[in-house]
């Protein structure tokens, strides 16, 4: 449903945009795209969306080239940008109206829906709305229209955790109508949580596409030590940390050694833990850094 | 479109009142103090002759000028520039917001996230531009319209000449703010840039009139162009300048275009 191909950007006047972007998501897949700030998730949006255009290589959505296509593309996108920014001196209801005048009528039961699910309120001016309201009607405004295909850039930021849950559910809903959904984000707990495939990207490149259950089943453990013994850590430990009395790292060996090393010191206490999406993601980060240097 | 041609004219719509109220209440006022001055420009020619006729002829008033003592001259000389400083500065600060202020407040994100090509987010911008122009001079030519057939006979193409020559300056001052837009992004530099150009085109119109060795600046101040002297003198623009007019108002959008279509938004 998007595919990217070799999708590559410089910036004239910032150093880093996206290097040799490849990548493909299939129709009603949620795709993960996760880095920290200024990795090249919002350039790889903005490229999608025909803001920017690419120095090299393309992307396409259901067929449609992003140059070419544009309009095409737009036709079946909701976007939600990461920071919001509306014409201030609207009113919410003549904004969502506005942003649905582009696409055809107001879906008007499926807006009323969305509007008491998220508790947002149509009568209010955007200039006096909250960052986390404002993010609301963003999401009214991209799912409304009834895309096949949503672009989200760091869509939770600003949401209190119970929006964040009522905006999963939202998604989760899309994607049985077979909406693809792009997620881009930093916030790996939420990738982990909704997500059926994850690309990493980093300083421009994308060094990593898994499915969230194959990421999880890497053999890395999360291990957690109460000891009194010194140990030294070799290389199959990774975020390695002595904090009061509890030793704790991430395990990338096999478990045989791990064990074996274990039984060889004092132990009052240990767990032993799948990791979270977030130590894996540091695991590729620190990984990548070594190869660097090692090169 | 249609929805974007409607909304940026809501949205446009309080300064576009402000502003006309403003242009208009000037021409009215003017207007107003005719009949005040009429009487006292027996005396004044006497008192006039001591400046040099360069000076007079900078303000319409020298030799085959305007004769200050009929209202149609009256105004060509203390209502006219007015509404052209004031008209121009309008269609300056609208032609180089409407566009780069999209990008100025990052909205150009949502907008451009809709299916609607920036060819016709361009041509509906401008659209609203040249709508908002022909209702501020429809304003003041219905003030004309009122004031002139009070003080005498109508004269009718001298009255629509006064209402809407001002349109064609305004156009040109707005499209080459337009232009200025694509390349400047922050609103507030373009304006000055843009009312800069208002006003410094106005000195170049007075110096072109004060001095024979630069009269050839004549044709680069719109100024020149919709002079209030062959307005009454004459009942006509020269097709010179009308052609120049159109050609720097197309050329000035049309590259606004050129650029826009390609350009990375990355506000």
């Amino acid at each position: 449903m998007i595919k990217l191909e070799a999708l590559t950007k410089y910036y004239k006047k910032h150093a880093r945009g996206i290097l040799d972007v490849s990548l493909e998501i299939k129709k009603g897949e949620i795709f993960g795209f996760i880095g920290p700030n200024g990795a090249g998730k919002s350039t790889t949006v903005r490229t999608l969306l025909n803001l920017i255009f690419p120095t090299s290589g393309s992307a396409s959505v259901d067929g449609n080239d992003c140059v070419r296509d544009t309009i095409e593309i737009r036709k079946m996108v909701g976007y939600i940008p990461s920071e919001v920014n509306f014409y201030d001196d609207m009113y919410v209801k003549d904004f969502i109206k506005y942003a649905t005048s582009f696409h055809g009528e107001v879906d008007q039961p499926f807006m009323d829906m969305l509007v008491e699910k998220l508790e947002l309120d149509l009568n209010r001016k955007i200039e006096d709305l909250s960052f986390g309201n404002k993010k609301k009607v963003a999401i009214v405004a991209a799912l409304i229209t009834h895309p096949k295909v949503l672009i989200l850039d760091e869509p939770t930021s600003g949401l209190d955790p119970l929006m964040q849950s009522v905006f999963f559910q939202l998604l989760e809903a899309e994607k049985k109508n077979g909406t693809t959904i792009f997620f881009s984000s930093h916030n790996l707990s939420e990738v982990q949580r909704i997500c059926d495939r994850v690309g990493i990207i980093k300083e421009g490149k994308l060094i990593k596409v898994e499915t969230v259950e194959d990421i999880m089943k890497t053999r890395a453990k999360t291990v957690r030590i109460k000891t009194e013994d010194e140990i030294t850590p070799n290389e199959h430990m990774i975020q390695f940390e002595k904090i009061n009395g509890y030793v704790s790292f991430v395990y990338t060996g096999d478990t045989k050694s791990l064990i074996s090393m274990l039984s060889s010191i004092n132990i009052q206490d240990v767990t032993i833990t799948e990791p979270a999406l977030e130590e894996i993601f540091m695991h590729y980060y620190e990984r990548d850094d070594q190869d660097e240097r090692t090169h | 479109m249609k929805e974007l041609i409607k909304t940026e004219f809501r949205r446009n719509l309080r300064s576009l009142i402000l502003w006309s109220s403003i242009v208009a209440g000037m021409a009215a006022l003017m207007l107003l103090l005719y009949p005040a001055f009429k009487d006292a420009f027996s005396q004044m020619e006497e008192f006039l002759s001591i400046y040099p006729e360069e000076f007079l002829e900078a303000f319409g008033m020298g030799e085959g000028g305007l004769d200050m003592s009929d209202f149609y001259g009256w105004f060509g000389v203390e209502g006219y520039l007015f509404v052209n400083l004031i008209g121009g500065s309008y269609a300056a600060i609208l032609g180089g917001s409407i566009l780069s202020k999209e990008e100025d407040d990052k909205t150009i994100e949502f907008l451009l996230s809709k299916p609607i090509s920036r060819d016709r987010i361009l041509y509906g911008k401008g659209l609203v531009v040249a709508i908002n122009l022909l209702l501020l001079n429809t304003l003041v030519g219905l003030v004309l319209l009122i004031a002139f057939t009070i003080y005498g006979d109508l004269n009718v193409p001298v009255w629509l000449l006064y209402s809407y020559a001002p349109f064609i300056l305004q156009m040109i001052f707005a499209s080459l703010s337009f232009l200025i837009s694509v390349f400047v992004i922050k609103s507030r530099k373009v304006i000055s840039i843009a009312l800069g150009i208002v006003i410094g085109m106005y000195v170049i119109d007075l110096i072109s009139k004060l001095t024979d060795e630069f009269e050839y600046l004549k044709y680069i101040t719109p100024y020149e162009y919709i002079n209030a002297v062959s307005i009454v003198n004459d009942e006509t623009i020269k097709p010179l300048y009308l052609l120049i007019s159109v050609l720097i108002i197309t050329v000035s959008f049309m590259s606004a275009w050129f650029f826009y279509r390609k350009k990375d938004i990355t506000a």
